[in-house]
């Protein structure tokens, strides 16, 4: 009996920050005004009755909740102000927590003390850590971080923890994958998933879904902080050879210093963009904020904001304070990543494109497929197509 | 008395531009002899008012003809004492409907001038009806729960003495098991205030209670009846004004209920009247064993809106199901309660108390077809959710709540239509013709004394209203009222309105029985039919057809009618074949003559006639619509207003057609189950007289097509002209009626 009514996931929701899902009526405005919502995925409603009547399972292997950006449309329209954005929030959430197999996220989401604990606790290891490893000869003339922590040092380290980041992360996107695919997960031919790729690729770099919701400056904001994310940790971890340097440095116009002042910029534009609207609260998507969605903007700034201060203390040559904000940086970046990307809300930035490669995948495959009758085979295969855009 | 007739034709609104008034002024002065015949530009005018009174002062006329506008308008203008009144419709359905100066505008006016002067010498004054007996004003309450409570406090306030009998030994009916209600304004659950009630009834001095008590036989009428009421073996006389039948309800039999429901199966699956008995002990626990619950399901609709059960939803189940599972909740916040339900119906307000109950935690589930499962000791619910698109199971639960529906009280008891129908069939009657059946149960409430039956009759599904939207609080029976969940199924809130409504309807009935006027739809009327007892053959046909059982009978057949019971319509008078049934100002002659004193021009002249006998309650009144759209119809029709198609007596036919009239429309209201005509089954007792008709006719070589039943809605006027079109093309067909210029 799978379908059991769980009448405790409500309250078991409610620590991912469920509020008001209990006012919902099924109406469906929600799933009507979203742009997102097809035919074959709708949403949100359906995950908003997933939770109402307490099926986890079904919630566990449903893709809707990574095709939703939370633009807030439907929180917008919401006759009864049930807040379906916020559910749907929620449900991603509880989902990185359900694929989550060390159970660490749960805890992270479900507990704030643990969440700051967690983070406090990693923060004075890595301090701890580059106190005691490095060089022990400063250069106390010139601000050169390379003396005391030498780049392919960090290196080293950047690839022990990428990989242990990637383990975890993978780990994770591959419960995933078997939650929605299901019973297709093999039966699907390797040639689908591979020419489908080029689809997971151009969903990361675009965001282009998003941009198909009606306010367009959320898909904007999103975009500058995932490129601009993006960018610095291409520079930390693959290229951190030539992004930590000692003076002189580049020429302005040289790429690896242009891609670090796009990283900055766009990272501190998007955060203090968010910030000030989750401060403000008129945008429906910033109305509640959960803790680790505050801890996630916070750590972010905070790292852009050592980083740029770590470069002007360099460019002003001065050694202790470039080092100390050196330790201090990695003290906030490392936690960031280490914790919130297999474990938390980073942990989309994975989850999200690979649930819309899937989905594509599966709807590829099933179009292949010979049609079982003639008659519902033409009707199936409309409806699919439809939803592929 | 000596009448002296005097005709005021209005010359405004276009009627003095379209019509020759001079030729008209004719018809009376010359052809009927009236000696007072003036024009006025503007009759409905203070002067035009002052007109006719100085006549009716100063020149001694008291037979009134004002041939201006719609009876239906300036009513209040054209009102004087002491005299006689007719209206000649000559505004809306003359000029407005009718080409200016042409001929047949002119003849359409001039017959209808006609018909009215032979009405008004016809006529004669009417004596409002006062019974041999003392008339009474008090009001008598059967039942004595919230509604019946209600009703007498409402009645005594205002100044009415009251009779209260409550067949249980203490007053509060359902609700005094009631701990906690919902009411407005559906914020929240509300403690029972039933006791105040109570106690503001036993204060009042104008109520005589009696508990544990019954009506025993009610006779009579309106401000006549003779109530003999039971109590404790004892009995007593009251004579009563009119009637608040507030006789409740009762759950409907859960072992009927379809065994997937459960009930039975556990001792923990109850109904929702006997949870409300457990609740009423403030700690809800389960039947079994006498623990408190933690997972609770209320199964709505069970047996409601159901056709093998009850048809209809009871309307207050939406509401014990959230009011009782939000008390599951306060109980212990931990417990689960899921509301399991077809649609949930909470109008108006009371969406407030379902949010409420949303915000407590209750889990709704909609489903149309739940089934209750013992799975082991295991008490589950399988549902269909439609919301989620799949079947799912609500699982170990403590108790299973059924919300069973209300049934009248007047629709238990032995089925007496049956039982007749029996006896008839048994007697080898020839079986009568089926009209919408009338449903009546011995449910031992009012125990009348009438000859059709002891209770109020019932309509769809046992509840005795009139017609339930256009007729609120009126009943069969003129001068009885029924509110309350016995006449719809409603919540106290409902309630206590209803008892208010059907008091006024009382009040109304008793103050305008004792000026002996009528009551609702013919309010103010002060004729009633009176019989020519020497011609009665006691075929009882007008005791069986009053649509209102004011009619009795003595061992003979004798009708011996009981005027304040009568509501006018004059079905008798379209039933008696005798024709000694009339009106003062409505018989089967006069209406006979009036007929008769349409010009029928011969066959050469190529303008046949049509009659249209038209109901006064929609279709005079669409038809006057069409007036005021100032559309067009047939210049052949000829409409005389009726009170109801029932009073349609079939030697009006004869009449008409040996009259050279070229063909009969009948035009009255819709009747079937959404019925609309105002006394109940006149247009379709109209239509089974006409069938007969229509066989006679074809015996005959009279087409019968020449007569013709419709029925309209007064929002059907838009329809007429082309209805009337296509009966006069039929006509054409069919060729001129051979008994012209005879």
């Amino acid at each position: 009996m799978s379908n059991r009514v769980d009448p405790n996931l409500v309250s078991d929701l409610e620590a991912f920050g469920l509020k008001d899902a209990h006012k919902c009526y099924n109406c469906g405005n929600c799933t009507a005004i979203c742009p997102l919502a097809t035919p074959e995925n709708p949403f949100p409603r359906k995950m908003v009755r997933y939770i109402q009547l307490g099926q986890k399972e079904k919630i566990l292997r449903s893709p809707e909740p990574w095709l939703c950006y939370y633009c807030g449309d439907c929180s917008t329209h919401c006759p009864r102000g049930a807040d379906p954005g916020e559910t749907m929030m929620v449900t991603r959430r509880y989902l990185t927590s359900l694929y989550d197999w060390t159970g660490f996220s749960r805890k992270f989401y479900t507990s704030e003390r643990f969440e700051i604990m967690a983070i406090s606790v990693v923060a004075l290891l890595v301090g701890m850590a580059l106190l005691i490893f490095n060089t022990g000869n400063p250069n106390w003339e010139e601000a050169a971080i390379n003396s005391l922590w030498p780049a392919e040092k960090i290196e080293i380290a950047d690839l022990v923890m990428a990989s242990v980041l990637s383990f975890l992360l993978l780990s994770n996107v591959f419960r995933c994958f078997r939650f929605i695919m299901g019973d297709l997960s093999f039966k699907i031919p390797l040639r689908l998933y591979a020419s489908e790729f080029k689809e997971l690729i151009l969903h990361t770099i675009t965001q282009k879904r998003f941009s198909k919701c009606s306010d367009g400056m959320q898909w904007f904001v999103h975009l500058m902080i995932m490129t601009g994310y993006a960018s610095i940790f291409l520079l930390v971890v693959v290229f951190i050879r030539w992004f930590q340097r000692d003076l002189p440095e580049y020429p302005l116009s040289h790429p690896i210093r242009l891609l670090g002042y796009y990283a900055t910029f766009a990272i501190m534009y998007g955060t203090t963009y968010a910030i000030i609207g989750r401060i403000k609260k008129k945008k429906p998507v910033y109305k509640n904020s959960h803790s680790t969605d505050w801890m996630f903007l916070i750590l972010l700034q905070l790292t852009t904001l050592t980083g740029i201060f770590i470069h002007f203390a360099r460019l002003l040559n001065w050694p202790a304070t470039t080092y100390f904000l050196y330790v201090v940086h990695l003290m906030i970046a490392v936690p960031m990543l280490v914790l919130e990307v297999p474990f938390a809300k980073w942990a989309h930035l994975a989850y999200r494109p690979v649930v819309i490669y899937l989905l594509r995948v599966r709807e590829k495959f099933e179009q292949e497929k010979p049609p079982p009758a003639v008659d519902t085979a033409g009707v199936e295969r409309e409806g699919t197509s439809q939803g592929s855009t | 008395m000596d009448k002296k007739l005097a005709v005021y034709i209005c010359t405004g609104c276009g009627i003095g531009d379209a019509l020759d008034i001079d030729q008209l002024s004719g018809v009376a002065t010359d052809d009927f002899k009236v000696p007072i015949c003036k024009t006025h530009e503007n009759l409905c005018s203070k002067e035009g008012a002052e007109l006719i009174k100085g006549d009716i002062a100063n020149e001694g006329a008291n037979g009134i003809v004002i041939a201006a506008c719609s009876p239906r308008v300036m009513y209040d203008v054209f009102s004087f004492d002491n005299v006689l009144m007719e209206r000649v419709n000559l505004r809306e359905q003359v000029v407005w409907v009718q080409p200016a100066g042409e001929e047949d505008t002119q003849m359409m006016a001039e017959d209808y001038m006609r018909m009215g002067l032979t009405k008004m010498k016809a006529m004669a004054p009417s004596v409002p009806f006062q019974p041999e007996q003392e008339m009474s004003r008090d009001i008598l309450v059967v039942g004595g729960g919230v509604t019946g409570l209600t009703a007498s406090l409402e009645a005594a306030k205002a100044g009415y003495n009251v009779v209260l009998v409550e067949k249980q030994d203490q007053l509060g009916g359902f609700q005094k098991n009631v701990a906690m209600r919902v009411s407005y304004p559906y914020k929240d659950l509300q403690k029972n205030d039933l006791d105040q009630l109570i106690e503001a009834v036993r204060k009042e001095e104008k109520i005589k209670v009696y508990t544990g008590a019954k009506v025993e036989s009610l006779e009579g009428g309106p401000c006549v009846f003779k109530a003999t009421i039971k109590e404790n073996g004892s009995s007593a006389d009251h004579n009563i004004g009119a009637v608040v039948q507030a006789a409740g309800w009762q759950p409907y039999d859960p072992g009927k209920l379809d065994p997937k429901l459960g009930y039975g199966a556990s001792p923990n699956v109850v109904t929702n009247v006997q949870f409300e008995e457990i609740a009423k002990s403030g700690k809800i626990t389960k039947p079994s064993d006498g623990g408190f619950v933690k997972s609770v399901a209320f199964l709505q609709c069970a047996g409601q809106r159901d056709r093998k059960h009850l048809p209809y939803c009871s309307s207050v189940c939406c509401f014990t199901a959230l009011k009782q599972a939000i008390e599951v909740k306060r109980q212990d916040p931990k417990a689960n309660a899921y509301v399991v339900y077809k649609e949930m119906r909470t109008p108006g307000q009371g969406e407030d108390f379902y949010r409420k109950a949303q915000e407590a935690g209750v889990i709704f589930i909609r489903s149309q077809d739940p089934e209750v499962a013992l799975r082991g000791e295991e008490l589950t619910v399988q549902a269909y959710d439609e919301l989620l698109g799949d079947t799912v199971v609500l699982g170990s639960l403590d108790m299973v709540v059924l919300a069973t529906g209300m049934v009248p009280t007047t629709a238990l008891g032995e089925d007496l239509k049956a039982k007749l129908e029996q006896e008839q069939k048994k007697e080898g009657e020839p079986e009568v013709e089926l009209l919408r059946p009338d449903y009546m149960y011995a449910s031992d409430v009012l125990n009348l004394k009438y000859r059709q039956g002891p209770e109020l009759p019932a309509l769809t599904y046992g509840f005795p209203d009139s017609h339930f939207i256009c007729f609120p609080y009126e009943s069969r029976r003129t001068g009885i009222y029924p509110a309350g969940p016995v006449r719809r199924p409603m919540g106290v809130a409902s309630s206590s309105e209803d008892a208010a409504g059907a008091v006024m309807k009382a009040i109304q009935c008793i103050e305008l029985t004792s000026k002996g006027q009528a009551v609702h739809p013919r309010v103010g009327d002060e004729t009633y039919p009176e019989f020519f007892m020497q011609r009665c053959t006691q075929c009882k046909r007008c005791t069986e057809e009053c649509p209102f059982g004011a009619i009795n009978e003595d061992e003979k057949g004798n009708p011996l009618p009981q005027t304040t019971r009568c509501r006018r319509c004059g079905v008798c008078m379209g039933a008696c074949p005798e024709r000694i049934i009339s009106f003062k100002n409505y018989s089967v002659g006069m209406v006979g003559d009036m007929i008769k004193s349409i010009n029928v021009p011969d066959e050469y002249d190529e303008k046949p006639r049509i009659l249209l006998l038209a109901c006064e309650n929609d279709a005079y009144p669409a038809l006057d619509m069409i007036g005021l759209r100032r559309m067009n119809y047939n210049a052949w029709v000829r409409v005389l207003s009726v009170r109801c198609l029932g009073s349609l007596n079939l030697i009006w036919i004869a009449d008409t057609l040996s009259k050279g009239i070229d063909g009969v429309m009948l035009l009255g209201c819709k009747h079937g189950d959404n019925y609309q005509c105002h006394f109940i089954k006149g247009s379709e007792l109209a239509d089974i007289r006409l069938s007969k008709v229509k066989e006679t006719l074809d015996r005959l070589v009279l087409e019968s097509d020449r007569v013709r039943f419709d029925t309209v809605s007064i929002t059907d006027y838009d329809k007429l002209p082309a209805l009337l079109d296509a009966f006069a093309a039929r006509l054409e067909e069919v060729g001129p009626n051979p008994y012209k210029g005879f």
